[in-house]
């Protein structure tokens, strides 16, 4: 019973380390960028995850098909907590709806369609986003015109092209 | 290996009931019902799993799940579905970034100037969908030509801003 209650605990207590190391190295050292702390909390959280799962292990009698088995479930809840933090400090930054939410927090009497677009237009997100595009080396500033460099993104971009025409029928919400 | 079959097993069949339901009909507020198969199959399957336990399966083929079996194979599940839930959010909507790869890409060696980014982007595209996405989500409520935030929207941003804060982000963002 307790081992079973501590095989909820770890991938929990990894995932909240996972996150505290992010937050802590990233207020301490800022200019590292986030993405190089986000990854730096996800290697600290998986080893004491390994570390955590390799004690219980030795300490409880099971077997090691037990053991492969929990240690599976286990890392794969603690990457798919991973995963949401990643999105969830990338809404933060990035995320056009709550850039629109925090402007409309910050207005005291509401904004007109006008108002919003005077704060925040697609001029703006464009620029924003070129700039990530070209600082992360995804793309290639040239001769004043714009070129495709790391393939990571436009990977990514394919990957989620075929699964919106899979499961949503269309390749643009626009369609 | 029961947490890892039943909360797999789990997962696919509710992704199989969101499957058959969007062809049958794609829902106006997506997200809402996706979340509602998820929650709803995971308590019918695990009511099932029990049943199987106690009435089916014979003692000393299967050891019986006890409560905390029960709890971690909804946390796998849970997990899964978060991970669904997110990646499905950015499927919905066109991410502006991606557009912009693909855009590039498409143009090939010939390259893409901003000007052209800016021309094909314009705010009908990126921006105003988005405002009424949070007067449909009940984020926001349009008030006239005023769109205010409403209390469901106020916390969200609060959550953020509370984020944001600890991390010490300064930059406006978006």
């Amino acid at each position: 019973m307790f081992f079973c209650l501590l095989q909820i605990l770890i991938p929990i207590v990894c995932f909240t380390a996972n996150v505290l190391f992010q937050v802590v190295s990233y207020r301490v050292m800022p200019k590292i960028g986030l993405l190089k702390t986000e990854f730096s909390g996800f290697v600290f959280g998986i080893f004491g995850l390994i570390i955590m799962e390799t004690i219980t292990f030795l300490i409880f009698p099971i077997s090691k098909i037990s053991f492969f088995s929990v240690l599976i479930s286990n890392l794969i809840i603690y990457l798919s907590l991973s995963y949401c933090y990643f999105h969830f400090v990338n809404l933060a930054v990035t995320a056009r709806r709550i850039r629109l939410l925090r402007d409309l927090h910050d207005s005291k009497d509401g904004m007109t369609m006008d108002e919003i677009l005077l704060q925040y237009n697609s001029r703006d997100m464009v620029e924003n986003r070129i700039e990530r595009l070209v600082n992360s080396g995804q793309v290639i500033y040239k001769n004043k015109r714009y070129y495709i460099g790391r393939s990571a993104m436009l990977w990514s971009a394919k990957i989620i092209l075929i699964m919106k025409q899979l499961i949503l029928g269309k390749k643009s919400e626009f369609d | 290996m029961k947490i890892l079959l039943c909360g797999s097993a789990t997962f696919c069949l509710a992704f199989l009931i969101h499957l058959i339901v969007w062809k049958i009909q794609m829902p106006r507020r997506q997200t809402r019902v996706l979340k509602q198969i998820f929650v709803y199959n995971l308590l019918v399957c695990l009511f099932i799993i029990w049943c199987l336990f106690k009435f089916t399966i014979k003692p000393g083929i299967f050891e019986p799940l006890n409560f905390f079996e029960y709890i971690h194979i909804s946390l796998f599940y849970l997990s899964l579905t978060l991970v669904y839930i997110v990646t499905y959010s950015g499927m919905e909507v066109d991410s502006p970034s991606l557009v912009m790869t693909m855009k590039i890409a498409a143009a090939g060696t010939e390259g893409l100037s901003k000007e052209e980014f800016d021309e094909s982007l314009p705010d009908d595209i990126l921006v105003k969908p988005r405002v009424r996405d949070l007067v449909r989500d009940e984020m926001a409520t349009l008030d006239g030509e005023k769109h205010r935030i409403t209390t469901k929207g106020v916390i969200l941003a609060r959550l953020f801003i509370f984020y944001r804060r600890l991390l010490g982000i300064t930059l406006k963002g978006g």
